[in-house]
């Protein structure tokens, strides 16, 4: 890795840090109350109520891993613990995605859903973590990076 | 010459000696992988990536066994189509002993004897027998060991025994017991196997008797999941606080060494679909063989014992102790029994039950615990009797009723405390 990749990830991932930080707070607070719903930003947790503070927990590390990986980026390490905070991220938001999948295939009253009522599934408001998920994908950059280099 | 055997610092000394003269060290530039493995076994980055991993697995289990399959299209599937069929079909009708046994069971209300409108009341061996193993067990335990093969299969289950090692050592187990304890997660047949590698008596008898009692398997978790998703936190807290606290008055108890084990942790890896495949295809197929011929011979046991009396007179005498002892109502020793063949068919029963409304919250939430640590279901009991001598075995059976009977006492004492038994 380059000066100034390496130079982009730490400001990178010092930002996707720290709102990966503020989401798990927020999170976190939502799953000790009502929750709440901003826009297209949902933490109301109505249909997982009991993995919520989980998901706050694992967001929270995965900003925390952020955070820590900064300070010499390109060292090993240091870049390890990023992408920990990315499969982190992965591992909640696809849980997210793979529940929408799950409760959009069945239908109300017949076997399977209409095509509205498929689509409509996957309309917003979404969780934190499925908008870090795309975010989180340029680790995939340094990650071919770091390989190329071993090779 | 005579061979005196050497000692654990000689033996040590001659493995380094040897190692000097056949290991060439020189230095190894770290690989991301490299750094990923030692990462997720210290405890202060590998904890959080292991609740992450926890997560993802529940995650996937219930989505996949309980919205997808079992809420998506198999009660639809058995309630709304298999049972009505089967009652417009079948001869005999509401009432008939064999009809009874085989279709549905019927319940009263208001004095009168109704047809169940779902495959849990119903509790034939046709509905109830067929809805158990394939309309919610066969998913969730597919689900379970889909994702249990895969983290094998990356080689993150040992890394995952390095991090309890320290909390699992408290109760003279170490890192290694969280590979048994997992697999009995799935069916507890093939984690009282996984007790094998353990060191000493000691360790294996600890192993045995806490996987019978305190961990359910995957067929159970499925059928609570469907029942009774609001208390499964709950109910799982109660398990994990009973499995350390009981393992650390057995490690004080029972006589015996827990010796230090070295454990291979094997580099992160691709799993490859064709092992993925085989291993869930044998341990599905497996469990299938063992499951069902059990829940059908569960509900005609039961139901024979309905028809005949046997559960009245039974529900009657031990009725009183039930309610005074565990808080929970007579009519809980029908799932009692049926749990000695299948746990799952027992949780299955104590829907019917809910959906009776004979039960509150509290008793509900302390039945399915009951449930859990009674006893092992039958296929567990055999193998025990398999893998412990008879003085271990009858210690296992021993220590099972002191446990079920503190706990199970402890849990009604905690309701009366707070307020909601």
């Amino acid at each position: 890795m380059n000066e100034l990749e390496e130079k982009f990830g730490q400001i990178y991932f010092a930002v996707l840090g720290a709102v990966g930080l503020a989401f798990g707070a927020a999170e976190l607070i939502a799953s000790a109350g009502e929750g709440f719903t901003w826009g297209i930003l949902d933490s109301s947790g109505a249909a997982d109520p009991t993995f919520l503070p989980w998901r706050a927990i694992i967001l929270l590390s995965a900003g925390f891993f952020y955070l820590s990986s900064v300070k010499d980026f390109a060292e090993i390490h240091q870049l390890a613990k990023a992408v920990l905070g990315s499969i982190m991220i992965w591992i909640v938001a696809g849980m997210a995605i793979w529940s929408r999948i799950a409760s959009s295939i069945p239908g109300e009253e017949t076997w399977f859903n209409s095509l509205e009522g498929f689509l409509a599934s996957y309309a917003p408001p979404y969780c934190p973590e499925m908008f870090l998920l795309p975010f989180s994908l340029v680790i995939v950059y340094y990650i071919l990076k770091e390989k190329e280099a071993e090779r | 010459m005579l061979k005196v055997p050497l000692s654990v610092d000689e033996r040590w000394n001659l493995i380094e000696k040897i190692s000097k003269q056949t290991v060439e060290f020189g230095a190894r530039k770290h690989t991301l992988k490299d750094a990923i493995a030692e990462l997720t076994v210290k405890p202060l980055t590998g904890i959080p990536v292991a609740i992450a991993v926890l997560y993802g697995f529940w995650s996937f289990f219930i989505d996949f066994a309980g919205t997808l399959f079992t809420d998506g299209f198999m009660v639809r599937l058995f309630d709304e189509h298999w049972l009505p069929w089967l009652q417009s079909v079948f001869p005999g009708g509401l009432g008939n002993p064999f009809y009874a046994l085989l279709v549905d069971a019927g319940h009263m209300e208001n004095g009168v004897l109704v047809a169940s409108d779902n495959c849990l009341e119903s509790f034939g061996v046709l509905t109830s027998g067929f809805f158990v193993p394939f309309g919610v067990v066969l998913w969730a335990v597919l689900a379970f060991y889909l994702m249990f093969a895969l983290l094998e299969d990356v080689g993150y289950l040992p890394r995952l025994a390095v991090l309890v090692d320290t909390v699992l050592h408290k109760i003279g187990l170490h890192g290694y017991a969280i590979v048994p304890t997992f697999l009995a997660l799935g069916c507890n047949v093939p984690g009282v196997t996984a007790t094998r590698p353990l060191e000493t008596r000691k360790q294996r008898f600890m192993m045995i008797t806490l996987l019978s009692v305190f961990v359910p398997c995957g067929a159970q978790i499925g059928i609570m999941q469907d029942l009774v998703p609001e208390l499964m936190g709950w109910i799982f807290l109660t398990l994990v606080i009973g499995y350390l606290g009981f393992g650390f008055i057995l490690n004080k108890i029972v006589a015996g060494k827990s010796p230090e084990i070295i454990m291979d942790v094997p580099p992160y890896r691709m799993p490859m679909l064709k092992n993925i495949v085989s291993k869930l295809w044998i341990r599905t197929s497996r469990f299938l063989l063992v499951a069902v011929p059990f829940v059908l011979l569960g509900c005609l046991i039961v139901g024979l014992m309905y028809l005949t009396g046997a559960m009245d007179w039974l529900a009657t005498v031990l009725g009183p102790f039930l309610m005074s002892w565990f808080g929970v109502p007579g009519e809980t020793v029908a799932p009692l029994i049926a749990g000695f063949l299948r746990k799952d068919l027992a949780v299955g029963m104590l829907g019917g039950l809910m959906e009776q409304g004979i039960m509150t919250t509290f008793q509900v939430f302390t039945s399915v615990v009951l449930l859990c640590i009674y006893f092992p279901c039958l296929a567990t009991f055999a193998l025990m009797l398999k893998e412990e001598n008879w003085k271990e075995f009858l210690g296992s059976i021993a220590s099972l009723i002191a446990m079920v009977l503190v706990y199970g006492g402890l849990i009604h004492l905690v309701g009366i405390m707070l307020g909601v038994a």
